[in-house]
Order: C-alpha cells, then sequence, then structure tokens
C-alpha cells in the first residue's frame, strides 16, 4: 500500500491531520489551477478551501480505483464553478493585468505565457482538459473523468487545443522574426 | 516530450504561486471544524445503482401484486348471483333487426323518376302522328 492510500484510510478514520498532510502535496497545484479559472485570488483562495473542505468531508465516497488528484481536481473544478457563477464574472472580461489573478502572478517576459494564450483561446473545459494534461500528466482517461467528459470528447478537444496553440506559437514567432 | 509541451510545462511553472501561511492556517482551522459524513450517508454511483435497481425491483413488484388484486376482484364478482355479465344479456337476433326495418317500396320511386321522361316521349309520339297525317294529306294520299 502507498503511503498516499495509508494517508487516505487514516484521513478516513478521521484523522484530520492525515488528511492535512495528504493535501499538502496538492494545495500549491490546486491552488495554481484555481487561479487559471476564478475572477481574483480572494476567490481562488476560497475555491481551495472549500474543495479541501468538501473532499474531506466526502472522502468516504472516494474510489481508489481512481487516482486521488483526479478526484480532487474533479472537485475543485465545480467549487470554482459555483464561486463564478455567484460572482458572476466572466473570465474573458479580465483583459487587463490589473484585475486577472493570472497576469499578476506571472513575471513579465518577452513571450506570453503559453497559459495566458490557452485562456484566451480555449473554453473552460478545454483549457482545463490542456492543464490536466500537460501539468499534471494526467492520461485522457483521468482527464475525462475529472471533467465528467466523454473520452473521445477529451482526446478531441486535447488535438484541436494543440493545434490552435501550435498555430498561435507559429504566428507569434513569425511576428517577431518580420518585426526582428 | 516535444516541444509544445516542454513549453506549457515551463510556463505553468512560471505561475508564482503558493498557499500562504495564512490560508493554510485557515484551511487547518476548518478542516477541524468539520468532521467527515457517516457512510451511511452516502451517495456513490455503486450505491446509486444498488439503490435504482431495488426502486426497480419494488415497483415491479406492486406493479405485478396490483394487476393480481384487480383480477382477484374481477373474478370474485363475477361468481356472485345477481350481477348481470356480458355473456348473460339478451341479444337481437339478425332476423329480427331486418324485420324491423322500414320497406322502401322501389317501384313507386321508380315510376315517380320517370314519368316526366313517358310523357315527353307521348308528346314526341303523337306530334310525328300529326307530321306523318300533314305530309300524306300534302301529298295527295
Amino acid at each position: 500500500m502507498t503511503e498516499e492510500l495509508q494517508l487516505i484510510d487514516a484521513a478516513k478514520a478521521g484523522s484530520a491531520k492525515a488528511f492535512a498532510d495528504l493535501v499538502l502535496r496538492y494545495q500549491d497545484r490546486l491552488l495554481r489551477f484555481l487561479l487559471t479559472r476564478c475572477a481574483s485570488y480572494a476567490d481562488a483562495e476560497d475555491a481551495l478551501q472549500d474543495t479541501l473542505i468538501n473532499a474531506y468531508r466526502y472522502l468516504h465516497s472516494y474510489d481508489p480505483r481512481w487516482r486521488f488528484s483526479t478526484w480532487l481536481y474533479r472537485i475543485a473544478i465545480r467549487n470554482a464553478q459555483k464561486i463564478r457563477s455567484q460572482n458572476v464574472i466572466e473570465l474573458d472580461d479580465l483583459s487587463d493585468a490589473e484585475s486577472d489573478p493570472l497576469q499578476q502572478c506571472i513575471a513579465a517576459s518577452e513571450t506570453e505565457n503559453l497559459w495566458l494564450c490557452a485562456r484566451r483561446l480555449l473554453n473552460d473545459d478545454v483549457f482545463a482538459a490542456m492543464w490536466l494534461r500537460y501539468t499534471e500528466d494526467m492520461s485522457v482517461n483521468d482527464i475525462s473523468k475529472a471533467l465528467d467528459r466523454s473520452v473521445s470528447w477529451t482526446k478531441v478537444n486535447l488535438l484541436r487545443a494543440r493545434r490552435a496553440l501550435d498555430a498561435d506559437m507559429n504566428s507569434n514567432k513569425q511576428e517577431n522574426e518580420a518585426y526582428g | 516530450m516535444d516541444k509544445l509541451a516542454k513549453q506549457l510545462r515551463a510556463d505553468a511553472e512560471c505561475i508564482d504561486v503558493a498557499v500562504s501561511d495564512e490560508l493554510e492556517q485557515r484551511i487547518l482551522a476548518s478542516l477541524h471544524g468539520v468532521s467527515p459524513r457517516a457512510e451511511t450517508s452516502l451517495d456513490t454511483p455503486a450505491r446509486l445503482g444498488q439503490r435504482s435497481a431495488r426502486f426497480w425491483w419494488t415497483s415491479s413488484l406492486t406493479g405485478i401484486a396490483a394487476a393480481a388484486l384487480i383480477i382477484v376482484i374481477i373474478n370474485s364478482q363475477s361468481q356472485q348471483p345477481g350481477i348481470v355479465v356480458p355473456g348473460d344479456m339478451p341479444t337481437m337476433s339478425h332476423v329480427a333487426l331486418v324485420d324491423n326495418m322500414p320497406v322502401i317500396d322501389w317501384k313507386t320511386e321508380t315510376a315517380m323518376l320517370t314519368s316526366p321522361l313517358r310523357e315527353e316521349l307521348e308528346k314526341l309520339q303523337s306530334d310525328i302522328k300529326k307530321a306523318e297525317k300533314k305530309v300524306k294529306q300534302d301529298i295527295g294520299l
């Protein structure tokens, strides 16, 4: 049995400390992900807190056949949606760096951060699929479970998203070369 | 790993985010204030499946029992005296029905329909006879 499963079992038995140790490995990654989906840093923090509390509360329903991270991300996605629906602010409206929490957390550089570009080009679910694939190394099956989508939807949209990002990267590169 | 995947991974690491101590304390405090829900109240897919199967069986058995009860009630009522069942009802014979039907006098109707034509024919025939007589007189026969 892995250490993670031992912690899960202990947390299921009611040990909050075991659960705290468990989520300690995920909290930074989850916050980073939630930041891409929330309208403000405070909202992302609230979503993280709700996610961890809900995960602890419903830990008995966790199925060990799933990766723990998949299950956590699924809860996080739902909580972020809930907070966004309460605020009624679309991420498309966050065009200026002052109000966009993600842009605030990215150091200024010559080239645009690909995740900002991805958020501009892709819809929320496709963006999340790309995030889970390329930052969390999740399999297509796990991504489809986390997003509550079909495997074929996930495959097709990952491919389309890659093409869209590739095209954008190439056009930016050509522009940079043209301007010297 | 391809170029895009490497770039995406590198750019994700550029997002400078960490859970602050304050937030961590807040989360830990709220975790201590929460207790995991009892396993009896969970709604896992497996349990939901079991519940739906149980619901299906219960509704099927209830339906069968209701149908059996209706059949029993109908049978018991048909065996009671004084109640007329459809099989015992007096029926009217086919012949009686035909006899009671009003008879149409088809001959009268035919005569009524053909009499104007007959009159016209007779008039035409008399006209022909008159014309023949006149022609014979003219010729001198």
